[in-house]
């Protein structure tokens, strides 16, 4: 294909990119120096780095960032290991009754984040199912406070995600060659050997890439927090993303809402980087 | 893996995939039961599992007041959608052209939609409803168009552009939505542009671009060159060529990639939370219900949630395998 016929047929989408993404996140960065509310949007008054002291200096903010990583470092890993499991097991199955287990499975993956959520909740709520078990094995009142917040949060979080996992590995373990299987049964391998020294390896380009889109995922969690806790600040179950949004929308900072997100947009990028060059020497190879 | 043969092993599978299937039902089934409740049932202090069912709830979302010939409209309303999906599914061993009916079917959705409400008071819900429908059916359309035309060229340019355009675009996608949104929201006040649908479907497209051209690039990488080769050959220019000969082979490809976008716009809430005030689509309104805990606000959020929910799950278990081929094309192929 030709320069000008690339240019030509990228133009409409680059060009949108370009208005929507770029623009909007150098506005972000000029609004990030300036003091503004919902009163005086039109005019900004100019703070210099204010914002981002202020924001360095919030306890609040810190303790969100706090509640992110223990959420990406709990909910990422139980998603890694629940659907490689749930893959090999759904693995053993065929036909119809294999594409019925998928079609549940991936019910929740495929409900409206905000709605999965109220549903999970109405399990929790005081007349709901799950209150009344917990109660009933435990015999003490469930009530909503920090701990259970949070613990609701992650539980949530593992149980919407998970499908996503399972349908990877699974259809990895589809494209697994039956030979190296046979080889190894030859050789007398048990099967939790051969899961160990011939799938596990041969499926982890795949758990990069899930680990990858996981991690970028899991530290913008918004739907569920903003569901689960509705932003009341007694559960301290803020993530960095709703503590921006509450930045903005409730305390009506929206300078300092942007400087926040400017400095997770400088955190997730310093992550990336790496991993972007690796995409772009690939890339550049495979042209 | 090979499978497993005895008799224990396979009932064991058999029960770690039920134990499975109950987890992954158990919000859905509990909160369909809520649904279909009495506020005084809803709230009794042990679960009811037995119940009498009442349609209370879905009338009081759906409905503001209802007509005096509430049997015969409804019975209207059921005979048409009837037709209509009757046709749907007959559609391809119709003597008639494909194209044609499933016109005529959307037509025939659009102007039921547009009835109703001239027909029956409804409840700001189905505006909401509405909304949604239209924001995610522009949100496909745009994103789609554009999003193929990028695709396209990125598959087949080999220059350096088109790395640093898919690199940027990675990027992009992995930043949070908040650094977009709130300037966004900056704009839109500045042009008077907030809470019109508009401003919405603009943003959806922007947002969800980096994703769209990456899976569509996929998508398209699998059409062997030599078929655009061979219509250039006979005469067809770059446009003609993809528009004719690569499109229809890559269709499956963009119907998996459209349903990723139809899932994006339908569920999004933050990005609309931010930029409308009244003009919600779903999410947004159903957020609404949880706000407080009065007392028959869980069954009216467990109807609002299964009202929601129920036209995506028939899209998906009838476009079930495009899905599944998206989520595994994306992952296969890194």
């Amino acid at each position: 294909m030709k320069r000008d016929t690339f240019f030509a047929f990228a133009s409409p989408s680059v060009a949108i990119m370009l208005l929507l993404m770029v623009v909007p996140l150098a506005i972000a960065i000029w609004l990030g120096f300036h003091y503004m509310t919902f009163r005086n949007i039109a005019a900004p008054e100019f703070v210099g780095l204010r914002n981002y002291s202020d924001v360095l200096s919030d306890p609040r903010f810190w303790r969100s960032f706090n509640f992110t990583a223990l959420y990406t470092a709990i909910v990422v890993p139980s998603w890694v290991v629940i659907g490689f499991i749930i893959a090999l097991f759904l693995d053993q199955v065929s036909g119809f009754v294999r594409g019925v287990y998928m079609s549940i499975f991936l019910l929740p993956f495929i409900t409206v984040p905000i709605i999965a959520t109220i549903m999970f909740k109405q399990l929790w709520e005081p007349s709901g199912l799950l209150t009344w078990l917990y109660q009933q094995l435990t015999s003490t009142r469930f009530r909503m406070n920090e701990t259970s917040v949070k613990t609701l949060i992650v539980f949530f979080g593992i149980w919407y995600v998970t499908p996503f996992t399972i349908v990877v590995y699974f259809a990895g373990l589809q494209t697994l060659p039956q030979e190296m299987i046979e080889a190894a049964s030859i050789d007398g391998a048990g099967r939790l050997q051969k899961i160990r020294h011939i799938v596990i390896p041969y499926v982890s380009s795949l758990t990069v890439f899930i680990l990858l889109f996981s991690i970028m995922d899991s530290y913008r969690v918004f739907d569920s927090v903003y569901v689960l806790s509705g932003l009341n600040p007694q559960f301290k179950a803020d993530t960095v993303m709703t503590y921006t949004f509450a930045t903005a929308v409730q305390v009506q900072r929206l300078g300092k809402a942007n400087a926040m997100a400017i400095l997770t947009v400088i955190g997730i990028m310093l992550v990336l980087i790496p991993f972007l060059r690796l995409m772009y020497k690939e890339q550049i190879a495979e042209r | 893996m090979d499978r497993i043969t005895s008799r224990a092993g396979r009932r064991f599978v058999h029960f770690v995939l039920l134990s499975f299937t109950v987890y992954s039902l158990v919000p859905f089934i509990w909160t369909g039961m809520q649904s279909f409740k009495t506020v005084k049932d809803a709230f009794s202090r042990t679960p009811l599992l037995l119940f009498e069912p009442t349609l209370q709830n879905y009338q009081d979302v759906w409905i503001r007041r209802v007509p005096e010939n509430a049997e015969a409209i409804g019975l209207g309303i059921l005979l048409a959608v009837m037709v209509l999906v009757g046709l749907l599914l007959t559609a391809r061993s119709l003597p008639i052209n494909d194209r044609l009916v499933y016109g005529f079917c959307l037509a025939g959705f659009g102007l039921l939609l547009w009835a109703i409400p001239q027909l029956i008071y409804m409840q700001k819900f189905y505006d909401y409803f509405i909304n949604t429908l239209i924001v995610t059916a522009f949100t496909i359309t745009i994103s789609i168009s554009i999003g193929c035309l990028a695709g396209y060229s990125l598959a087949r340019y080999a220059g350096l552009a088109a790395v640093v355009i898919l690199i940027a675009a990675l990027a992009f996608r992995a930043l949070p939505r908040l650094a977009f949104v709130l300037p966004y929201y900056w704009i839109g006040s500045l042009l008077n542009l907030l809470d019109t649908g508009l401003l919405v479907v603009v943003s959806l497209v922007a947002v969800n671009q980096p994703f769209t051209i990456w899976m569509l690039r996929s998508f398209f990488m699998e059409v062997p060159k030599d078929l655009e080769e061979s219509a250039m050959v006979d005469g067809a220019n770059r446009l003609q060529s993809f528009l004719r000969v690569i499109v229809p082979v890559a269709w499956p490809g963009i119907i998996s990639t459209a349903l990723f976008t139809l899932l994006l716009a339908y569920n999004e809430f933050l990005l609309v939370r931010v930029l409308t005030q009244s003009n919600w689509t779903l999410p947004v309104a159903i957020s609404r219900y949880t706000g407080n805990e009065s007392a028959d606000e869980i069954t009216l959020a467990a109807a609002a949630s299964v009202s929601a929910t129920l036209p995506i799950i028939v899209v998906i278990l009838y476009f079930q395998k495009h899905l599944v081929k998206g989520l595994s094309a994306g992952a296969v192929k890194g």
